[in-house]
């Protein structure tokens, strides 16, 4: 079955249009990864309406060698500049910018290449066997567990994307509003449209992003006069070459970090709204923890480079396990591709893998063989960057927004999608200029149909509210997010107050109530296991006389 | 510290727009068909929101949020920092405004060109080399859309293609 699905994805992926769709996107997203200020999310977000006209696999063939050429181009900047051409690059400038001022910029460079390849092909090996098992675990869930699951989605990207909960839960909720307006799906009845025609039909999925996002980053970009005409890099980075050899070599040596790292990165990518900005720090800390030498991170040790490298490209591989096991986006980026993937007609549930099995698993090889061509393509793009960033941020801006709004005017032909995306662009930049992430307003635009209408089918089938607490998986996902609000606390205050203390014992003795719930043999186990952690954190605390980190130095 | 009034204002305003939306909630039409009404999942949500956008101005108001540094100098103050910013939302509006007349091909290379002058200065060195990306640039993504990917973008009264 296996191989049968891989080869029908091959017949439809292995064509010469289709991997030169896939050249030209890992080479688009390695050029706009390596420019700081332009993210992955942009790059991808940008591409989208030159995949309309495309088939789906191809349309997210494109998209997936974006996403995996922008999170590799990251690195460029960050060895050769200092400055991360990304956030999830952010570690890598720790020690690939040393090594590359100690006179081996070639060396950093590709370590960092055959790091993020070596993460991408970890990740695409997990995502092909990981997803249809959680695709099977999602079968199991009803409609309360999928609104427990979008709402667990939205407060944990909610308590990560910022420093303040209540402003991430107000952009949530913003964006679960705006999925209202318009033709309600359900009952077919206009909603907020404030005897406006056009807005019965509501906003546009991809003109409310790319204002969000492209639009209001844009503006940003250029908002400091003197700097926005600026090239964006200085010379003096024409005569590097990778040192492939040597670097493979670096890198298989460390296999221990590249595995651990590539785990990190898969786990975090698959939690809903952890990418790589947050894995790639994440390995960077525990690759020094674990080292014989933590002493030399930071002044060029090719560890520091190989764990941000790996962790950041096997994100991606987890955030796809959730969108194509569940439909769930478990980033940004995977919430366009979701929107994509919509707009093709093609929606992803649990049943997704099992019913467009030609699909997923294209989507799956795709993945796969963009982290061949990235590597393939690497050592052009980094001749296209160096010419990319003589230019000063100001033309690239005024020419992208030109071409976002030539672009959304694609999707549907009409000119109102681009007065949302020109709405949604101020929008955007007024939550970022006010301290409102915009990632949870994202998420909510895109998970609020999924929201009303699973909680739509629960409240058809049973009026009864308590289903939402009774139902394992349900109560499983509110537990989940109840605790992720207060994590941001828990990891600011951590050993500082009492109540962190209990925080880690409390979350796993209350999750090891739905597992217990759930029944079967494996998941009660589970359940017992955690109950034991947390009965053992509880006791070793006692033990301790209940004492702070403060206190104990004293 | 001083409290934050931008915060302030916003939770204010927030506040007002979720009252605004809610009382709107009341004029969505009743279905005899469905076993949940279309205004359920609005209202659920706008009252989450409204906690949260009390929740908000109280913390506002209780000095949580402290003005930032460069947040002064009025309203003057304000237009400088964002100038480029409101230039870039206000020459958007009049491309979008003159997109039935202009036509995408004509009102994108002129959008970009205004724009490439005011962002990077009116010296006619500047304005040469920023006609040219403007032209070259626009027109390139004009045929691709155009002949590439099939799309009819509109052409305006000015300049009839079709």
């Amino acid at each position: 079955m296996l191989i049968e699905n891989i080869l029908g994805a091959a017949e439809t992926l292995f064509t010469l249009p289709t991997l030169a769709l896939m050249v030209l996107g890992v080479a688009a997203g390695l050029i706009t990864g390596a420019i700081p200020g332009f993210t992955i999310t942009m790059a991808v977000v940008l591409t989208l309406p030159f995949t309309f006209g495309m088939s789906p696999i191809q349309g997210l063939a494109t998209m997936l060698g974006v996403f995996v050429g922008g999170l590799s181009g990251g690195l460029m900047a960050g060895i050769l500049t200092g400055i991360p051409g990304t956030p999830s690059s952010v570690a890598t400038t720790f020690d690939g910018f040393p090594m590359a001022r100690q006179g081996q910029p070639g060396l950093a460079l590709g370590i960092g290449v055959w790091a993020s390849f070596c993460g991408g092909i970890i990740s695409a090996v997990l995502l092909m066997t990981l997803a249809p098992q959680l695709a099977r675990v999602g079968l199991e869930f009803g409609p309360w567990d999928f609104f427990s699951l979008v709402m667990f989605a939205l407060t944990i990207t909610a308590s990560l994307s910022g420093d303040n909960l209540v402003k991430g839960l107000i952009a949530g909720s913003l964006g679960l509003l705006v999925a209202t307006v318009g033709s309600d799906e359900i009952n077919g009845v206009a909603r907020f449209s404030f005897g406006f025609d056009p807005l019965e039909q509501g906003f546009a999925f991809l003109p409310v992003l790319v204002g969000l996002f492209a639009f209001s980053q844009l503006l940003s970009d250029v908002q400091d006069r003197a700097k926005a005409r600026r090239p964006l890099m200085p010379a003096g980075t024409e005569a590097v070459r990778v040192e492939h050899l040597r670097a493979i070599g670096t890198v298989l040596r460390q296999w221990a970090n590249l595995i651990r790292s590539s785990l990190i990165g898969v786990f975090t990518g698959i939690l809903p709204a952890a990418g790589g900005s947050i894995s790639n720090i994440l390995a960077y800390d525990q690759a020094r923890k674990a080292s014989k030498t933590p002493e030399q991170f930071g002044t060029g040790s090719p560890e520091g480079i190989v764990a941000p490298e790996s962790a950041n490209n096997a994100t991606a591989g987890g955030a796809l396990i959730t969108m194509m096991a569940l439909g769930i986006p478990g980033d940004i980026v995977t919430a366009i591709m979701l929107g994509a993937l919509l707009i093709h007609d093609v929606v992803p549930s649990p049943t997704f893998i099992s019913d467009q099995p030609k699909l997923a698993y294209g989507i799956f090889m795709a993945f796969f063989i963009a982290n061949f061509i990235m590597v393939a393509i690497q050592a052009l793009c980094l001749r296209a960057f160096v010419l990319v960033t003589r230019v000063p941020m100001y033309m690239l801006a005024a020419v992208i927004l030109a071409y976002c709004g030539i672009g959304i005017f694609a999707l549907n032909n009409i000119v109102f999608d681009m007065w949302t995306l020109f709405l949604f662009g101020m929008l955007g930049l007024a939550m970022k200029t006010l301290g409102f992430p915009l990632a949870p307003m994202i998420l909510g635009v895109v998970l609020g149909h999924i929201a009303e209408l699973n909680l739509n089918r629960a409240l058809s089938t049973s009026d009864d509210l308590t289903l939402f607490l009774t139902r394992p998986w349900s109560l499983f996902f509110l537990i989940l997010g109840a605790f992720s609000m207060f994590f941001p606390h828990y990891q600011k205050l951590r050993g500082q107050v009492h109540w962190t203390l209990v925080y880690p014992s409390a979350m796993a003795l209350c999750l090891a109530v739905p597992l217990f719930m759930m029944g079967g043999a494996v998941r009660p186990i589970i359940a017992g296991v955690l109950a034991m952690f947390g009965v053992w954190m509880l006791w070793r605390h006692k033990q301790r006389g209940w004492t702070l980190q403060d206190e104990v130095r004293e | 510290m001083a409290r934050s009034k931008r915060d302030i204002l916003t939770a204010v305003f927030l506040l007002i727009l979720t009252c605004v939306f809610y009382a709107a909630t009341f004029t969505i039409k009743k279905t005899s068909f469905g076993t949940v009404g279309s205004e359920v999942w609005p209202r659920a949500i706008l009252i989450g929101q409204g906690i949260l956008c009390i929740l908000y101005l109280a913390k506002a108001l209780r000095g949580a949020y402290t003005e930032e540094e460069g947040q002064g100098g009025g309203l003057v103050g304000w237009f400088a920092t964002y100038r480029n910013a409101l230039v870039c939302f206000a020459l958007y509006a009049v491309f979008l405004i003159t997109l039935p007349y202009a036509g995408m091909l004509i009102g994108s290379i002129l959008f970009v060109f205004l724009l490439l002058n005011f962002l990077g200065g009116w010296s006619a060195g500047r304005m040469a080399v920023h006609g040219a990306v403007a032209v070259f640039s626009m027109g390139a993504m004009w045929a691709v859309f155009t002949f590439g990917l099939r799309v009819i973008l509109p052409e305006g009264e000015i300049l009839r293609i079709w």
